[in-house]
Formats: structure tokens, C-alpha cells, sequence
């Protein structure tokens, strides 16, 4: 693009004074405070209370099944975020530091369990200079969860509780910080209702970067639930592939992305993407409301956890409709939604294998 | 994202926002200007454009697909031949396994890999190439599929077939099948692909030789790459690792099959054949060619290489996510898939006889739409390469790209962040010069067929 600071910067002061005449600027404005933020403080509630539960945990005050709970809300505010991956989430590899998927060589295993034997007494220090495999939810379900670890046996409770405090402690940081900087004066969520500034030149860029995030989030769940279910292997299924496998919420953390999706396009009061789209748009937007309903409701009648259902042909008969059903709600809004909007996706971190 | 400092908002600017402001269009000629070149600069609207008026003139832009398919033909020719030249050497070495001729194999497979890795960049966009890439270089692999394995070997969760060991064993079991690998031929290796749909389950191709002529690296993070012996080989006295006459037979025939396949992509790329991959492609419209060319480029950059190959392996500290795991020849493996992603937008090729092939390029169509996108990308081009001559460096003076991705260390780390950092800049400059040439939609049809 071949544009001049100084055109640049006429254009967008230009539109920052027409405030009530630009729609993508009301757009981004009332997702920000209605969808975004609302995203970012429901996850660092979840990462607190992870952290409490962590801890009373290992003090002997809450059980497994208690401290098993605080993971899954954890996790599914994590989920309900992937749609609205802007900002300084995407900076310095945060995101990875929160999970590690796909997991295709079980690191996770290996890697806990190198961490523990180089450090018996893990500090919060270690955490944060050892790999991302260890430092969030992965590693968190993997020692809450896996079959070879026995976490009522008080010995081994002993060994993994310094890496359950510290990740707790980890996520808790890393999601605080990262709300303190959207709520801030000037924050990030100002960067989504004033321009230009600093991250965006103008109203489109920033609604370009949240249409990316939710059009990728969309993406990843195809691979999320295509990658368990073979599509890429022969038909063979894979349950060891799919996300979160060991917790069983691999379909409630889709619910909360999906979710998610559908809240930006609606918007918290009928102003989210959608309201972008004028009277003579009604069938693309019929379509996609259609869409997202259609989803919505497969993924209602599965009831099942995934892992019961890629044993049988039923039930990976359902799972692959509901694939197709992903698959249609992915292409509408990368395709038309895209176009209609003016916005150029162009290449994601999901474009290579 | 284009970052602008508020200060350069001129006061000049500032007046005419002013005066706009409540009107449905800008007063002022200033104004006027700059709100119609921003409905250009969206790529959407510039893509209109440039089917109204052509952005390029559509025979020049053949000229630079059909360059495009002369440089691939190149490419895929040198890979076939180093292909050969490997083939040789194992012959050699199969013939009187010592030192010597393992260390000539392992030369040979390095070599291979230049020319192979430059290919790599067709892979996307082309889906005659991409089907065909899995039995060539599918990647991490459960080695176990293969041969005998160190006792803390990590695989893939629920893949029946990652501690097979074929070289050990006439049957092996896969969850409840049994499969009959008597005979170790390149079809019965092709067949064992992908067995029991665990994508880890890797038989043939480059990695598989690799892991034959090295070993497993069991070095972790620290120096040193895989140590195979020779006599590992050997029949009869001083014979090492058991089972000696199938790992023979298993290199061999995955070797054959390696010949086999880089000589069937050369033919698909050939000049003057009605019905091969190149005719259809040079049938199509010049869009969308340069659409493949630029898809090729831009997933190369940022998906796989900078993100599946250096990313998950760097954040991770993860060796088993290295691209040549056994040989510590990852630095290499990265610069030239970098190197293919330079070749296409120059439209030159450095063959292995050392002559240069060079002809229309993209370079030049973009440059007549944009000189300056032209000159960003050209120079982030150059500069993704000079990010990665100092990792090759880095090995070539004994610190290798597994040693580099190690959680303690910084400098190391430093080296491969900065390789991607200028990978994904590269992606936004191949975005912005695909946008000049009025190519929006940067997937082309038939990239979908992965899932």
C-alpha cells in the first residue's frame, strides 16, 4: 500500500473528527467494550481463581474434583478468548505460554517431567525461563489429569505442587497484565474506539485485525475437530490429537470459541459486526445468522464427550456434519463477510501443514 | 499494520479534519486526494482496479508463470540428480560398509538437500507437488516405525505402529491387523505411510534415510548430531545393531524409491508434454498462476517455516520438532526453503552445476505496478536470508540449530527469533506486491484440498 504519513495521517484525522459518520469506528468502539473486554476480564478471573485453587490444593483444601473445576473454567475463558486474539496477547508468545496445542509428540509429558527432576523445588523463576510446553494449561491438565500421574497419593501430590502453584501464579500474571493494558488510559481498548493511535491508523485496521482473529479462531477449530476425527489420516481417528483430550472438554472448549464468534457478529446490543452490513446485504446476513445456529445446535445434540463419539460410526457420522457445518460458517465469513467488508485477510500461521 | 506517530498529523491536517468534519465529502482538494487514494490502498478496492485496468500486461505475466514452471523443471531436475548421486553412495557404502563410505552417504544426503529444499516453495499452491511431498519429506517422525530405538524415545500418543521396528521384525502388529514385511520393497514401504493413520508413521523419504545413515540425536540440546555406526551395516563379523541384512534391504529400497519419485515431479514439469502438470498450469490464466506463486511464497514464509519449523521448535526447546533432527543439518534445511521462497520472486535459480537460470520474474511486474513494494520486498528477501547465513554460520563454527533452540540460551534463541521476525515481515511485503498485482484472494482453489 502506497500510502504517505502525511496522507495518512489526513485521512484518519479526518475520520477520527467525523466520529458519528464512521460505522466501523462504532463497530470496533462497541465491540471493544461490549465483546473484547468483557473476553479478557472473564479469563483473568478464571486464571485467579486458578491460581487460588491451586494453592489451596496443595494446602489440603480443596479436592481433586474442586481443583479439576477451576482448571475447566480456565480453560474455557481461555477458549472463549480465541476469537479475540488482538493486541498484546499476540505479542512476545504470551499465547503459547497460556497453552501448548497440538501437542502431536506428547512434549508435555517429557517435558514435565524433565522439569521436575532439574528443579524438585520449582520456583516462579524457573517457570518463566524453562519452555512454554510447561509454563500453562497444558501441563496444568496433563498433572490434573493423566492416567499415570495419582495425585491422591500424598508423594507424588508433594512433587507436582510446586508446578501446579507456579503455573497457577503464571497465568494469573500473564492475564492480569495483559487486562491492566486494554483497561488502561490510552490502553488497548482505546486503540479500538480513537484513531489513529498508535496500533491502528484508522477504524478498519483495527476491525481487519478482529475479523482475522475470529475468522482464524474458526480456522483452528476445523483443525481442532478434523484432526481427531482423521480427516487428514486416512479416516482413522485420532483421539490423542484432539485438545484437551485428557480433561474430556475438547467439544465445551469449541462451544465457548463458537460462542464467541457469534457474539462479535451480533455485538453485546445488536452492534457487532453484522450492523455493518446495509438493507441490500440481508441474504448474507440471513445466511450467516443461519449459520451460526446451525452450529450451534449439532453441537447441542452431541451431548457426548468426543472421545466416546470417534468410537463409533455414529457418532463420527454427527462429528463430521458438524465439521461440514464449522466448515460453512468458516467460509462465509472468510469469503463474503470479508469481501463485503473490505477487508483482505491474507495469510495466517495456519497456512502451512 | 501500519503504526503512525501521532506527531506527523500536521496541523494542516488537523484544519481540514476540521472543516470536513459534518459533511458527507472532504471540501477541499487537499482532503479530496488523500480519501481516494485510501479507497485504492485497501486491498479489496485495489483488486477491483486492477481487473478493470491490469495492473500487468497479461503476456508478460505468462512469461513469468512459464519461467515460473522452467525454474520448478530446474529444481526438481537437480533434486532427481543429487537423488542419483545419494542412490551411489549408498551403494558404495552398502557394498563395503566403513567409515569412509558412511561419512561420503551422509555428504551425498546433505547435498540432496539443497536443491530438494528449494523445491519446498511449490509445495503450496501446487497440489501435484504437495500430494506428492508426504512420501518424500514427512516430518517429525516416530522413528520407531523404523529400527531399534534409544529406551526414553518419546512418540506420538496413541500411534500403534511407533515402536514397530520393520528392520527387527517380518510382522508387525498395528493395533489388531498384522501386517506381513517380509519382503522390504519400496512399495511395501510407500504402503507403511501413514499406518494406522498416525500421520507420525513415516517409512520413506528423506528423514527415513536420514534417520538410517545417522541415528537418532540423543543429544539433546547439547552439541552433536545422530551417531550411527558403520557396522551397523555389516554382515557377519563385527556387526552392530542386529537384524543387519533388512536395515540393508530397508536403505536400499527407501533410496529407490526416493530415485523414483523426483524423476516422476521432473516430468510433471516439462516442457512440450500435452498432458503433464505444466500444460495445464500454463493453460490457465496468468492470475491465476501468479496467484499459486504467491500463495507458495507466502505460506512457505510464514506457516510452515517460520511457524510450524521454527516457532513450535524454539518455544518448545523441542528437538523432536527439528527439521533434519538426526543430521543437525536444520540450518541448512531452513536457508534453502528461504533461498526457494528468494528464487521465485527473482525468477533466478542457482542450479547445482553452479549456472544460473533467470528469466521474467514477478519482481519485475510488481515493480512496474510499485517500484517501492518492489524495492521493501526485494530488500526483506535479502534480509530473511542474511537472518539465516547466521544460523548456517552458527553450525558452521559448532553451534548447531538444536543447540540454539536450548531454554538457556539466549543468544541462540536471539538468532532464530530474528530468522522469523524477518520471515513474517517477508509475509507482509508478499501480501502488499500480490495486492499491486491486483491478487486479493491469496488461497487459491485448490489449496483446500489439505482438509
Amino acid at each position: 500500500m502506497n500510502r504517505s504519513p502525511l496522507t495518512l495521517a489526513l485521512l484518519s484525522v479526518l475520520l477520527g473528527a467525523c466520529t458519528p459518520a464512521d460505522p466501523q469506528q462504532k463497530v470496533t468502539s462497541a465491540l471493544a467494550d461490549g465483546v473484547i473486554l468483557p473476553a479478557y476480564s472473564s479469563w483473568a478471573e478464571a486464571d485467579q481463581k486458578l491460581a487460588a485453587s491451586g494453592q489451596a490444593f496443595c494446602a489440603g483444601q480443596q479436592d481433586l474434583p474442586q481443583a479439576r473445576e477451576a482448571f475447566r473454567a480456565a480453560q474455557s475463558a481461555w477458549a472463549g478468548l480465541q476469537t479475540v486474539l488482538v493486541g498484546p496477547i499476540t505479542e512476545g508468545n504470551r499465547a503459547w505460554q497460556v497453552q501448548f496445542w497440538p501437542d502431536k509428540k506428547n512434549l508435555v509429558a517429557r517435558q514435565v517431567q524433565g522439569l521436575l527432576k532439574k528443579y524438585p523445588q520449582l520456583s516462579a523463576a524457573d517457570l518463566e525461563k524453562s519452555s512454554v510446553v510447561v509454563q500453562g494449561l497444558t501441563a496444568y491438565e496433563y498433572i490434573l489429569y493423566d492416567e499415570s500421574i495419582d495425585l491422591t497419593d500424598a508423594q507424588q501430590k508433594n512433587s507436582y505442587c510446586p508446578l501446579i502453584t507456579a503455573i497457577g501464579k503464571h497465568q494469573q500474571k500473564l492475564s492480569a497484565e495483559i487486562l491492566a493494558d486494554w483497561q488502561a488510559k490510552d490502553g488497548v481498548a482505546s486503540q479500538f474506539k480513537e484513531f489513529p493511535n498508535p496500533r491502528y491508523a484508522e477504524a478498519p485496521e483495527a476491525l481487519a485485525d478482529v475479523l482475522r482473529s475470529q475468522v482464524t479462531a474458526i480456522d483452528v477449530l476445523k483443525k481442532k475437530l478434523g484432526t481427531p476425527l482423521g480427516r487428514q489420516s486416512k479416516g482413522q481417528p485420532q483421539p490423542y490429537q484432539a485438545e484437551a483430550w485428557r480433561s474430556n472438554a475438547s467439544l465445551a472448549n469449541i462451544a465457548a470459541t463458537l460462542a464467541s464468534a457469534e457474539r462479535l457478529w451480533h455485538g453485546a446490543n445488536q452492534d457487532g459486526m453484522q450492523s455493518l452490513l446495509g438493507s441490500d446485504q440481508d441474504a448474507l446476513k440471513k445466511r450467516i445468522d443461519a449459520a451460526y445456529l446451525d452450529t450451534r445446535q449439532r453441537l447441542a445434540a452431541l451431548q457426548r464427550p468426543l472421545s466416546e463419539l470417534l468410537k463409533e460410526e455414529d457418532g463420527r457420522a454427527v462429528l463430521n456434519e458438524f465439521y461440514d457445518s464449522l466448515n460453512v460458517l468458516h467460509r462465509l465469513h472468510e469469503g463474503e463477510l470479508a469481501r463485503t467488508l473490505g477487508i483482505q485477510l491474507g495469510f495466517n500461521a495456519n497456512d502451512g501443514d | 499494520m501500519i503504526r503512525m506517530p501521532l506527531a506527523s498529523a500536521s496541523l494542516l491536517a488537523i484544519a481540514i479534519s476540521l472543516a470536513g468534519c459534518g459533511e458527507e465529502k472532504a471540501p477541499t482538494t487537499q482532503a479530496a486526494a488523500p480519501a481516494a487514494e485510501s479507497k485504492q490502498a485497501t486491498p479489496t478496492a485495489a483488486a477491483e482496479k486492477a481487473d478493470n485496468t491490469n495492473a500487468y500486461d497479461e503476456a508478460a505475466a505468462k512469461a513469468v508463470v512459464s519461467h515460473y514452471a522452467d525454474i520448478a523443471f530446474a529444481v526438481f531436475s537437480d533434486a532427481a540428480s543429487t537423488g542419483k548421486a545419494l542412490h551411489e553412495a549408498i551403494d558404495t557404502f552398502l557394498a563395503t560398509p566403513n567409515d569412509a563410505n558412511l561419512k561420503a552417504a551422509r555428504e551425498a544426503w546433505v547435498a540432496a538437500r539443497v536443491p530438494y529444499m528449494q523445491s519446498e516453495v511449490f509445495r503450496f499452491g501446487n497440489a501435484v507437488v504437495d500430494d506428492w511431498e508426504g512420501q518424500l519429506n514427512a516430518w517429525p517422525l516416530d522413528e520407531g516405525l523404523i529400527d531399534y530405538v534409544a529406551k526414553d524415545y518419546q512418540h506420538a500418543l496413541g500411534n500403534p505402529g511407533a515402536t514397530a521396528n520393520i528392520v527387527a521384525n517380518t510382522e508387525i502388529q498395528v493395533g489388531e491387523d498384522k501386517v506381513d514385511v517380509s519382503k522390504i520393497t519400496p512399495e511395501v514401504l510407500a504402503s507403511l505411510n501413514e499406518l494406522g493413520g498416525s500421520e507420525a508413521n513415516v517409512a520413506t523419504g528423506y528423514h527415513a534415510i536420514e534417520f538410517l545413515l545417522w541415528g537418532q540425536d540423543l543429544n539433546g540440546t547439547n552439541p552433536g548430531a545422530g551417531d550411527r555406526p558403520a557396522t551397523d551395516f555389516v554382515v557377519g563379523e563385527g556387526a552392530t545393531g542386529g537384524h543387519n541384512e533388512r536395515r540393508r534391504e530397508y536403505l536400499k529400497a527407501a533410496a529407490d524409491l526416493l530415485v523414483s519419485d523426483l524423476d516422476e515431479m521432473v516430468g510433471q514439469w516439462q516442457a512440450g508434454v500435452a498432458d503433464n502438470y505444466r500444460a495445464s498450469l500454463e493453460k490457465d490464466n496468468a492470475k491465476n498462476g501468479m496467484r499459486k506463486m504467491l500463495f507458495g511464497m507466502g505460506s512457505l514464509s510464514l506457516g510452515e517455516l517460520a511457524g510450524e519449523r521454527m516457532k513450535v521448535s524454539l518455544e518448545a526447546n523441542s528437538t523432536e520438532d527439528e527439521q533434519d533432527c538426526f543430521s543437525d543439518n536444520t540450518h541448512n534445511a531452513h536457508f534453502y526453503d528461504a533461498k526457494g521462497v528468494r528464487n521465485i520472486y527473482l525468477g533466478e535459480y542457482k542450479k547445482v552445476d553452479g549456472t544460473m537460470l533467470t528469466g521474467p520474474s514477478l519482481s519485475s511486474l510488481v515493480a512496474k505496478a510499485d517500484a517501492k513494494t518492489d524495492e521493501t520486498l526485494k530488500a526483506d528477501l535479502a534480509d530473511t536470508e542474511a537472518k539465516l547465513q547466521v544460523m548456517v554460520d552458527s553450525a558452521n563454527n559448532g553451534e548447531h540449530y538444536d543447540q540454539l533452540i536450548a531454554a538457556d540460551n539466549a543468544k541462540g534463541n536471539q538468532i532464530v527469533r530474528d530468522a522469523i521476525a524477518a520471515l513474517v515481515k517477508q509475509t507482509g511485503a508478499i501480501e502488499q506486491a500480490a495486492g499491486k498485482l491486483g491478487i486479493s484472494d491469496l488461497n487459491p482453489d485448490n489449496a483446500d484440498h489439505e482438509f
